[in-house]
């Protein structure tokens, strides 16, 4: 439910940038979402197609997510490598618990595409 | 002329990269900094609804309110009862009601601390606990700009709590398992709740506690006391 207000949060910039680059609207707004950044991705979509009908700014934009996998780097024999085990995760190659985390964080704006 | 889609305006892609928390990760960090310049700890409570944070909150006024000065902000979705509470013990209380929102923002927090300090009329803040609204899940997400987050999972909840909601976990830096005293009458494993907590958060300071009892508040306090004086 922490989408709701995100998706308010997320409005609240969109004024801001349509602003400060003169938009008529923004109509695009591409997000990067990381499998462990605990946003529900479909809550998010849903959240924010009801708040934006508020403001004819954002009243028209839509979403594009790029969801992103999580990924680790063991820091005993330096594998790279995906998994879907958000919480337990070990190294493939040499069974360590030693990961250091390189995405799957993510819960950001990557850009926004106006018409000015 | 557009070229996508005829329009006959033009679309320009601007480049944003910002985080989606953007605005509450501002307030926080500001939050944090205005209780760092007044050598305030400010402590963020989170558990689900009825786990004992108001009750632990009063065990612990009662027990600091001669040596430190304690002040509370009580984030419900609803009602004074809380702030209420906490008043009675003879501490300053803002009861900070979201409206139907499930957990505290930092700018909700901002408001909050202001009105505080009003109701303090210049008497020392040492220790300013924000109780979060009873929410596992939520509250997690938001920095508050608290320095110290503390998760309650009392023994009714079962000790499976800590791999459904990994982030309370990952994000706290202290659990207390509230309600010890009711561990002869639940199905409860006191070592599985460690072990699985510990393996999301290896730091983690685990307490065991009973308002009823007495068990474990002082663990609590002397905690509490040592973070204060770092």
């Amino acid at each position: 439910m922490h989408e709701v207000s995100i998706a308010l949060g997320m409005i609240h910039e969109l004024e801001r940038i349509a602003r400060e680059n003169n938009a008529k609207k923004i109509t695009n707004v591409k997000l990067k979402i990381g499998k462990m950044s605990g946003i529900v991705v479909d809550s998010l979509t849903f959240a924010f197609d009801a708040v934006k009908l508020e403001n004819p700014v954002v009243s028209d934009a839509a979403l594009s997510v790029e969801e992103v996998p999580l990924v680790y780097e063991c820091n005993d024999c330096s594998k790279t490598f995906e998994t879907d085990n958000l919480y337990f995760p070990s190294c493939p190659v040499c069974a360590s618990y030693k990961l250091k985390i390189i995405s799957g964080e993510e819960q950001h704006i990557e850009n926004v595409e106006i018409e000015v | 002329m557009c070229d996508t889609c005829g329009c006959g305006h033009e679309h320009k892609v601007i480049d944003v990269n910002q985080s989606l928390l953007k605005a509450n990760d501002e307030a926080a960090y500001a939050n944090r900094k205005h209780f760092n310049e007044e050598g305030i700890l400010a402590v963020n409570l989170i558990s689900s609804p009825g786990s004992g944070k108001t009750t632990l909150l009063e065990k612990t006024i009662d027990a600091l309110k001669h040596e430190i000065g304690i002040g509370v902000l009580e984030g419900d979705i609803e009602t004074e009862l809380d702030a209420e509470r906490i008043r009675k013990k003879g501490v300053p209380a803002v009861q900070l009601t979201t409206g139907g929102a499930c957990h505290l923002d930092s700018m909700l927090v901002h408001k909050g601390f202001h009105l505080l300090k009003l109701q303090l009329k210049g008497k020392r803040l040492d220790v300013l606990f924000i109780e979060n609204v009873g929410n596992l899940v939520c509250p997690s997400f938001f920095d508050l700009g608290e320095h110290l987050r503390v998760v309650l999972i009392s023994v009714p909840e079962g000790h499976d709590k800590p791999l459904k909601y990994p982030k309370a976990i990952k994000t706290s830096q202290a659990l207390i398992i509230s309600k010890s005293d009711l561990v002869p009458h639940f199905d409860f494993d006191m070592e599985k709740i460690k072990k699985d907590a510990l393996s999301l958060n290896p730091r983690l300071k685990i307490i065991e506690t009973s308002a009823k009892t007495g068990e474990g508040l002082n663990e609590w306090i002397n905690f509490l006391i040592h973070r204060l004086h770092r």
